[in-house]
């Protein structure tokens, strides 16, 4: 593997990592799969696309509020589909169904605004590469690998050293008992949506400057599922370290057969992982409680 | 009468998917966001033979289904013997997986502009027999020992576990019944429209055949099938608001899952025994009124 895939591997790795980790985090509180993380990231995007980059401005207000409008959009899904399941202690499948017609929701809209057309974001740098020795890095790939980085190192310490972040980790635990100890379970798992809508903003920013930007383009975030599927559902760690590796496999894999097949070859990959060590990588088993 | 006959025709080979979407998901309670995905499969296999291979449509059609079943099982080995979520995740990335490779293999699937040259074979009594069939099955399956199995796998996977119930196998059996009859949907769907394309096989299609079984109410069959039928019919007499059509079912079954989580019919079935009773109910209820 020559340092050249390995440097795509990685920048293409952060970015999953993001997804996987916004993904991981609901999962990680609420025991369910959020299936309306895609659209989110697709409407982020949209929104930071016509609010911003359409009218000339740069990278970092783009960014700032595709996370903005991601964290809004998943601040309203949160009080619109699950608020009142989550009163009523619905069991995990309907804040599953939820998600799934919250994602549809969005999409529709976003059709509804943009049909099926296509958009680019606009060139954002003015050297596309940066050489550093032998190896020529585009220059986005550079900057999704920094501001990844930065940005899941920003969650790993609100998560493990703040007061909030101790709070979140109470909630995932045990809600029940994390309210009798005088923690507001519901504002921590607003909080925890907003987090995770904030990721998948910034996600999908980095899609759509990658890719291009379409409606489906939440559809990529199976990506970040197969990520914290190998990793260990619900594990952090273990998305991160499962989207970096999947990061890695996808572009060597590219290189050797192609877009099509390499979209196969991953998810062969995933199934033959789940055959050797269903918990993933982590080791975080979510057993389905008696 | 042509209109009517495309719609009725299309909504019954709808209603066959969703019968096998109420299996997996109102009867076991998983959740496959790559159901479409067999769909596809059923659909190119059994046109690929008749068309390259020049093979009779029935044979063709069993050949589809089986083959299905096959792919089904190797995807279900895995998975069935995890937490149900995994059913879900892997289900999405396989439909993804298919999509992809029916874009890719041109020479085979035409690409993305798609398959052409079907023959067009079937028409509305086909689908309302097979609509019908399918619906017999998966009552038959709902009160045979494995329905009631999977009820129970549903409720609280542990216990049954308990009772002795071979959780891992009632599981699979249900995951490829269901594989089964939506594959044989996707053969329908075929030989009826003599041209298929993979994009109406994305993971939204099988996010609407889920929305469709809770719409009409996940623990009933007979609201599974009539929320498939009116879901899927009612949208091609709104031609114009096609864009909308997203944007109002999903509003829709918001509403329902906050507000009646059972779904439109809740548990109520269409049986004869039920039949009398709402009958007999009405009868005293007017009794009463002429008193």
């Amino acid at each position: 593997m020559s340092i050249q895939v390995l440097i795509n591997g990685l920048a293409t790795g952060a970015v999953y990592a993001l997804i996987a980790t916004g993904f991981a985090l609901i999962f990680n509180v609420l025991k369910f799969s959020n299936f309306s993380h895609g659209a989110t990231m697709t409407v982020a995007a949209f929104v930071a696309y016509f609010l911003v980059s359409a009218k000339g401005y740069g990278i970092v207000p783009t960014l700032i509020i595709g996370a903005l409008a991601g964290g809004l959009v998943a601040f309203c899904g949160e009080f619109i589909g699950f608020r009142r399941i989550l009163k009523n202690h619905s069991s995990a499948t309907y804040f599953f169904v939820s998600s799934i017609t919250l994602g549809t929701l969005y999409e529709g809209l976003v059709t509804i605004k943009v049909g099926s057309n296509f958009f680019n974001y606009p060139q954002f740098f003015e050297k596309s590469t940066v050489e550093l020795g032998k190896v020529v890095i585009s220059t986005t790939d550079l900057m999704m690998l920094i501001i990844s980085t930065v940005a899941l190192g920003i969650l790993a310490f609100v998560i493990q050293k703040t007061r909030i972040g101790r709070a979140l980790r109470a909630v995932s635990f045990d809600r029940d008992t994390a309210q009798l100890m005088g923690i507001d379970s519901t504002r921590i798992i607003q909080f925890t949506f907003v987090v995770s809508g904030v990721i998948a903003g910034l996600a999908g920013v980095f899609l759509g400057i990658k890719y291009t930007l379409y409606p489906s383009l939440g559809s990529l975030v199976v990506k970040g599922f197969i990520a914290s599927v190998i990793g260990g559902l619900g594990s952090l760690t273990g998305a991160v370290i499962g989207a970096v590796l999947l990061g890695l496999v996808e572009t060597l894999l590219l290189s050797i057969m192609g877009s099509g097949y390499s979209t196969i070859a991953t998810f062969a990959i995933m199934l033959v992982f789940l055959l050797l060590r269903p918990r993933g990588i982590a080791g975080s088993n979510v057993q389905e409680k008696a | 009468m042509a209109l009517l006959q495309n719609i009725l025709t299309q909504a019954f080979i709808t209603v066959i998917a969703v019968c096998g979407v109420y299996v997996l998901t109102g009867l076991t309670g998983m959740f496959s966001l790559g159901q479409a995905a067999f769909m596809a499969i059923g659909s190119y296999a059994s046109g690929l033979l008749v068309i390259k291979a020049g093979i009779p449509v029935p044979v063709a059609i069993l050949i589809a289904v089986v083959l299905a079943m096959v792919v089904g099982y190797l995807i279900g080995y895995p998975v069935v013997r995890l937490r149900r979520d995994y059913i879900s995740l892997v289900t999405l990335g396989f439909g993804e997986a298919i999509a992809a490779l029916l874009n890719r293999m041109t020479t085979l699937t035409g690409g993305a502009s798609g398959l052409t040259g079907i023959p067009r074979c079937i028409g509305l009594e086909v689908a309302t027999i097979s609509a019908v069939a399918a619906i017999a099955l998966v009552a038959f399956f709902k009160t045979s020992k494995y329905g009631r199995q999977c009820i129970a796998l549903r409720g609280d996977e542990l216990a049954a576990k308990a009772m002795g119930i071979n959780v891992t196998k009632i599981k699979m059996i249900a995951f490829i019944l269901s594989v089964a009859l939506t594959s044989y949907s996707g053969c329908l769907y075929s030989f009826y429209m003599s041209y298929v394309d993979p994009s109406g096989f994305g993971w939204k299609k099988s996010a609407d055949w889920v929305i469709m079984v809770f719409f009409g109410g996940v623990n009933s069959l007979t609201g599974s099938t009539l929320g498939a039928f009116i879901l899927s019919a009612l949208p091609q007499f709104l031609r114009d608001l096609q864009n909308y059509r997203y944007v109002i079912y999903a509003v829709l079954v918001i509403l329902i899952i906050n507000f009646k989580p059972s779904g439109l019919l809740g548990e109520w079935e269409l049986t004869i025994g039920n039949i009398k009773k709402s009958i007999r109910r009405i009868g005293r209820k007017n009794k009463k009124e002429e008193r």
